[in-house]
């Protein structure tokens, strides 16, 4: 099914939200499934696999332990919080190139790339084994496979867009993968009661007048 | 936005305009969003047909009205149903209305209604593709709807008392657009002219709803009376609008787009400013400004509540009227900046309510100051949600010293200052407010409380080196992140925050809803609780067939011999 990217958007939030993740996070990964679809890729289904993945309960063991030098760690990184802490410090990307690894679904990596390059005004590259991915902010060019797990990645500011994928405007998404963005959605929302229901909305129940 | 005006007076300042009380009691002003539309379409000529209105004896079937401007059609897809009494629900959670509507990018064909036939109806249970702009649904006034068909068919015109009391044949509960229920993105139609400003694809859906109201009423009575019916008197058809019954589910939304929600309140700013800074007024503008002020005092004498808060609210804008056209009769209203003083006299002498309907009235003489503000309204600026990682703590929080300065020191343990929470609910998905301590709701509670927030992380940031980069506060703390994001907009965003607490045991959501509403053009606004309002729009509009430059404006003050 075709959906817009709209939707796209409000189900990522209230599924990494449901998933655990504090709500800045969450709007990250709702922007970041929207521009990963904008690109043609299956952004809810790279979502779905990384909260799977469980890993917003014990956040700080899967995120940098600081922001400076490369980011290696023992445990796999949430894409997350470190392509937010990515974004975050795009200005060192201008000096040089940094390492990170290992990272979960690192094609959640390259939405952050993305907004690193538009806040440096230049390509932002990011390579792992068997791929390499270009963005200047708005397109992406990929070449190889992303994976589910990437031992390292290098992200600098380099390269340049010879043949951008043309952006989408509406999202199709893997059925199982929509169907579990919704799952985890479904956690974020309160049990209805019927005292919620005449108290919440606050709106009598009939409209014969 | 980027104000090019020169203003002598600067805009009121964000810790004034923006308390809950204060934007609770705003009003339409020439930046409403309606009256952006039907400027625009007598302005640009825009055609109107209704190629198809193919509905039975009993009211169902389906319909389908053209609006044509300079590069595109648009068109409402009306469908009719025969709703019994017992499923009629002015609550999002209804799963039947007596019509229900969809905006269509161009011209449907049979093939695009069938389709949408199986759809529409149903709603939130159903689907619709990227041809679809808006999805709505409307019930009748089920009192004034017999009252119409009865006398329609009978030959006689209804009583218009009647009419004025309800102001409207069908009430909207509901009118879904960018990209809800799969329709297209805003962000896919935002560079079209005609629909740059915001929710202009909504307000045309309304628009075109309304005539269909009418044309239905006169087929019912047609369908009823037969050769004995006669059609609505024109006059009483243009005073009818369209309701609107708004529930929590908007309050939300001028918390969650904080650069909009600013861009329309600058802009009104902005406006107020310019005005005020006009030395001297020609005796026509002055004389505008009276007609308006005079209409006004109509308009609010057919505003009706029931709501004890607004009972008052509506004595005092009463008083207000008498007050105001005291003063400006004792005022030439031509020299010394005559509208900065009023406004500077409003502040001393009038409520919120009547500081508003002037500040708002004061604009109606200066089109040429005005109305380009209204291409400013949208959010463009899709990297304001980029957080600037580099930016110092002590910037952050100076930032959130800006907008909350008030907010920092309130007890927020104490219970009345939490008392309400956010949340969605599971049934259908609908933002509600509860009661913290009394409902197991705070697992669940959405971020809609930005001054609670910011003083959390406020004082979180306290301990970190003053020169640190906010990135690394927040690899550490990503429960702020929402906060420093909002703290970082507000640079470019001053009016984006509501400087009231949106959770206290006091909170009013139904402002929240007046403040979106009164940008939309609303009028008449009548909560049913406090959190929970009718309004009404486009009464007094003209409909397609008699839209001129000469009525697309000013519609929205009745005249005298209606």
């Amino acid at each position: 099914m075709s959906y817009a990217l709209n939707e796209v958007e409000a189900t990522a939030k209230r599924a990494a939200r449901g998933a655990g993740y504090d709500w800045g996070l969450a709007e990250e990964a709702a922007k970041a499934t929207r521009w990963l679809c904008a690109q043609g890729l299956d952004g809810a289904a790279v979502l779905a696999r990384l909260l799977e993945a469980g890993f917003a309960a014990e956040l700080q063991a899967h995120a940098p332990q600081g922001i400076e030098g490369d980011w290696l760690a023992d445990a796999p990184l949430c894409p997350l919080a470190t392509g937010a802490a990515l974004s975050d410090c795009a200005a060192r990307l201008r000096d040089m190139p940094m390492a990170i690894g290992p990272v979960a679904q690192p094609a959640m990596i390259l939405p952050f790339a993305a907004t690193a390059a538009r806040q440096l005004g230049a390509c932002v590259t990011v390579a792992g084994e068997g791929f390499q991915a270009v963005t200047d902010g708005a397109a992406l060019h990929c070449e190889g496979t992303l994976p589910d797990a990437a031992a390292r990645l290098t992200i600098g500011a380099a390269g340049s867009l010879p043949d951008p994928n043309p952006g989408r405007t509406r999202a199709e998404p893997a059925e199982a993968a929509w169907a579990a963005l919704n799952r985890f959605a479904h956690k974020s929302y309160a049990p209805a009661t019927e005292e919620s229901r005449l108290l919440g909305a606050g709106a009598g129940l009939s409209d014969n007048d | 936005m980027e104000p090019t005006a020169q203003t002598t007076i600067s805009r009121r300042n964000p810790a004034q305009v923006m308390r809950l009380s204060r934007l609770g009691s705003l009003h339409q002003c020439r930046l409403s969003f309606m009256r952006v539309l039907t400027r625009r379409m007598a302005r640009e000529n825009w055609s109107f047909a209704r190629p198809k209105f193919d509905i039975d004896a009993k009211g169902v079937g389906v319909a389908v009205y053209t609006a044509t401007g300079p590069a595109r059609t648009y068109s409402l897809i009306a469908f009719a149903h025969d709703l019994p009494p017992e499923m009629r629900s002015d609550r999002v959670i209804a799963t039947a209305w007596d019509a229900t509507f969809t905006l269509f990018d161009g011209v449907p064909t049979d093939a695009d209604i069938e389709r949408l036939s199986k759809n529409v109806p149903y709603q939130e249970a159903g689907r619709v593709n990227e041809k679809s702009l808006s999805v709505s649904r409307a019930n009748r006034s089920v009192r004034l709807w017999a009252h119409f068909v009865d006398a329609l068919s009978q030959g006689r015109q209804p009583d218009s008392a009647q009419a004025d009391a309800v102001g409207y044949l069908m009430r909207t509960t509901a009118v879904y657009g960018s990209g809800k229920l799969g329709a297209a993105d805003r962000e896919a139609i935002a560079d079209r002219p005609e629909l740059s400003a915001p929710f202009q694809a909504e307000m045309l859906s309304v628009y075109l709803t309304r005539v269909f109201v009418r044309d239905l009423v006169e087929h019912m009575a047609r369908a009823k009376g037969g050769e004995n019916a006669v059609p609505l008197a024109p006059e009483t058809a243009q005073r009818l609008g369209i309701g609107n019954s708004t529930g929590l589910g908007m309050a939300p939304y001028i918390v969650n787009h904080p650069v909009l929600f600013n861009n329309w309140i600058m802009a009104r700013e902005e406006a107020i400013a310019r005005v005020r800074s006009v030395e001297t007024a020609t005796a026509e503008e002055a004389a505008c400004f009276r007609r308006m002020l005079r209409r006004s005092e109509l308009s609010a004498a057919r505003w009706h509540s029931e709501h004890p808060v607004q009972i008052e609210k509506l004595a005092s804008l009463r008083k207000d009227l008498e007050a105001l056209a005291a003063w400006v009769a004792s005022d030439d209203l031509r020299n010394d900046r005559p509208w900065d003083r009023l406004i500077r006299w409003s502040g001393t002498a009038l409520s919120l309510e009547g500081q508003e309907l002037a500040a708002s009235l004061i604009l109606e003489p200066y089109a040429e100051l005005v109305d380009g503000l209204s291409d400013c309204m949208a959010d463009a600026n899709k990297d304001a949600f980029i957080i600037n990682g580099a930016m110092p703590v002590s910037q952050v929080r100076s930032l959130l010293q800006d907008s909350f300065g008030w907010a920092l020191d309130l007890d927020w343990g104490a219970r009345e200052n939490c008392a309400r929470a956010w949340y969605v609910s599971e049934e259908k998905l609908e933002p509600r407010m509860g009661e913290r301590f009394d409902e197991p709701i705070a697992n669940y509670e959405q971020p809609l409380a930005p001054a609670r927030d910011a003083a959390l992380a406020h004082a979180a940031l306290a301990g970190w080196d003053a020169e640190a980069p906010v990135a690394a506060f927040l690899l550490r703390h990503p429960e702020h992140r929402h906060t420093v994001r909002r703290a970082q907009m507000s640079q470019a965003a001053p009016y984006g925050e509501i400087r009231s607490n949106t959770i206290s045991d006091r909170v009013l959501p139904v402002d929240m809803l007046r403040a979106k509403l009164s940008f939309f053009g609303a009028t008449h606004f009548d909560p049913r609780s406090d959190r929970w309002v009718r309004i009404c729009m486009y009464a007094g509009a003209p409909y397609p067939e008699d839209l001129t430059t000469a009525n697309a404006d000013l519609w929205v003050y009745p005249e005298a011999d209606q």
